[in-house]
């Protein structure tokens, strides 16, 4: 893998797609990893599925515009459809979980059914007037580590170090949020500011992994590098410093796999490497435990 | 290191003709009640008889049905975002036994509502802390993960936390709960060395009469009402009687061999 990757870096195009792709996916592993750990102390895993399998039903939408509006046709104006979708949804969960009108779970579990079954609606639509199946999908729901522009690239690593910049700003804030809300509301804390805050940064993560990793695994990068870390260590330093060398070894390696073995989507080949490291984590993990106990 | 409200006497915490009502359920009617800085409180009433209620009013998590609430002048909410008026040991605090924080960083916790959202812990800030982390015995934990303390070890660190911004008033709801009775003794007598060492302004909420007259300068009998509010010495036989199902000379006698 070595000698092709060196090979691929020698043919200064491919290199330079290549390049992009590990660059954007270091990034989107290190706002995503850094996210993870206060997502499984918030027990919010299952958060990102709700709002990236929103972007679906993005897709779905974008896709029936695109019969009236052919301009809407392409790559980047569908992505965008699908992000103004994942971030109305992330609002409508924190909203509906904050006001308590049902439990954080249930509305997310609602908002994953309704946006799906609206996408694949939408796309029996689009079929049935004989438009066939929406072009690249499947780009869509496992990843693409191919064809990324400098621009994107750009853009997903500035993105990425926001997120991370916004959270070392905050950081007290969300500990103590992640701890007891109620404790932090009684301790000062603006509460339902990092409440948005946070549901809005772990949409951002979806929607700038969404292109890499797929609608599908994306919420893997929230969920398993935290998780890992915490298996290993009861030292925040120690648990973000393991989630993010879990999550960049996964998101750089899960890209140049996929692009060793083209057979091979970037979203699953991420998805398993961070499981492999989540299960050396588990059973490290697991040991360390029983020798401190 | 010295705790800074001893010399002043004014009122802290000042309820006006306060009712509360969960729907058409009446749970608080017509309270009315001063504390003094430097006095603790013991406010003392039946399982469901609002205790926990009116905490959460003072903590402004309610909004009363009636009436006023005060902390220092200021309507609870307000106090309570200032960071430095109140603070608080929940009932049953919430305590995720794998989360990876140490003993000195949940105290340090307690600060934060106080830094405001961009602000840094001063140089007093950090001393302060670890001179309550000493003040409540538990220093050599300084650096334990939280999941590894006992229930009396974690109690003093959530003490420790609620006291790390120098608030004008603690509140304490039912601190003693789940504590076995040599625990009990325990935390009576730390609170005793708190009072005297910091004079604290101190809210205690106990369903237990024994914790409560052990250590406080006046009690607060709750049921619904307020039934009685005044020094323990003076508090009526039959109202013990009839609201804890003890005999207070007894409980004078216990008191007394302390």
């Amino acid at each position: 893998m070595m000698v092709q990757a060196v090979a691929i870096l020698g043919d200064s195009s491919a290199g330079l797609d290549m390049l992009r792709a590990a660059t954007a996916s270091a990034s989107v592993g290190v706002a995503g990893a850094v996210l993870s750990v206060f997502v499984v102390l918030r027990r919010w895993a299952y958060l990102g599925d709700g709002i990236a399998h929103a972007g679906f039903g993005g897709i779905g939408t974008a896709v029936l515009l695109s019969i009236a509006f052919p301009s809407l046709n392409n790559g980047p104006a569908i992505y965008l459809i699908a992000t103004v979708f994942s971030l109305a949804t992330a609002l409508a969960v924190a909203s509906i979980s904050r006001r308590r009108a049902v439990s954080g779970d249930a509305a997310i579990g609602i908002f994953v059914a309704a946006t799906l079954a609206w996408g694949f609606i939408a796309f029996g639509i689009h079929a049935h007037l004989g438009r066939g199946g929406p072009g690249g999908w499947e780009d869509y729901l496992l990843g693409s580590a191919r064809g990324m522009s400098s621009a994107a690239a750009a853009l997903a690593v500035a993105l990425s170090a926001g997120i991370v910049l916004t959270v070392l700003a905050l950081h007290r804030q969300i500990v103590l949020y992640c701890f007891d809300p109620e404790l932090a509301q009684v301790t000062g804390v603006p509460v339902g500011l990092v409440h948005y805050l946070l549901i809005l940064l772990v949409a951002l993560v979806i929607i700038v992994g969404m292109r890499l990793s797929g609608n599908l695994l994306v919420p893997a990068l929230l969920v398993l590098p935290g998780a890992a870390g915490l298996r290993v260590s009861r030292s925040m330093r120690v648990v973000m410093a393991v989630a993010i060398v879990a999550s960049v070894a996964a998101t750089v390696g899960g890209t140049a796999i996929s692009r060793r073995w083209e057979f091979i989507a970037p979203g699953p080949a991420m998805v398993g490497v961070l499981f492999l490291e989540f299960l050396a984590a588990h059973f490290a993990g697991g040991r360390a435990k029983s020798q401190y106990d | 290191m010295a705790y800074p409200y001893a010399a002043v006497s004014e009122p802290i915490v000042e309820m006006s003709g306060v009712d509360f009502a969960y729907g058409q359920r009446l749970v608080l009617k017509h309270i009315s009640m001063t504390v003094a800085r430097g006095t603790i409180v013991g406010l003392i009433g039946p399982n469901g008889g609002g205790k926990t209620t009116l905490v959460n009013l003072l903590l402004g998590l309610l909004t009363p049905t009636r009436g006023t609430v005060r902390l220092c002048g200021m309507p609870p909410s307000a106090a309570v975002r200032r960071g430095d008026v109140v603070g608080s040991l929940p009932q049953t605090p919430r305590t995720p036994k794998g989360f990876p924080i140490s003993v000195r960083q949940l105290v340090r916790l307690g600060l934060v509502g106080k830094l405001g959202l961009l602000g840094r812990e001063t140089a007093d800030d950090l001393k302060r802390v670890e001179w309550l982390l000493e003040k409540v015995g538990i220093e050599e934990l300084a650096d334990v993960p939280i999941g590894s303390l006992s229930g009396g070890e974690l109690q003093r660190a959530h003490i420790a936390r609620a006291l790390a911004a120098q608030p004008h008033v603690l509140l304490l709801d039912e601190p003693t709960t789940g504590i076995d009775r040599v625990g009990q003794d325990q935390f009576i007598q730390f609170l005793a060395d708190l009072k005297q060492s910091l004079s604290l302004t101190v809210i205690l909420v106990s369903h237990d009469l024994r914790t409560v007259a052990a250590v406080c300068d006046r009690l607060a009998c709750l049921n619904v009402t307020l039934h009685y509010h005044d020094v323990p010495g003076n508090m009526p036989g039959e109202l013990a009687r009839e609201m804890f199902g003890v005999d207070l000379p007894e409980f004078r006698l216990e008191k007394m061999a302390r």
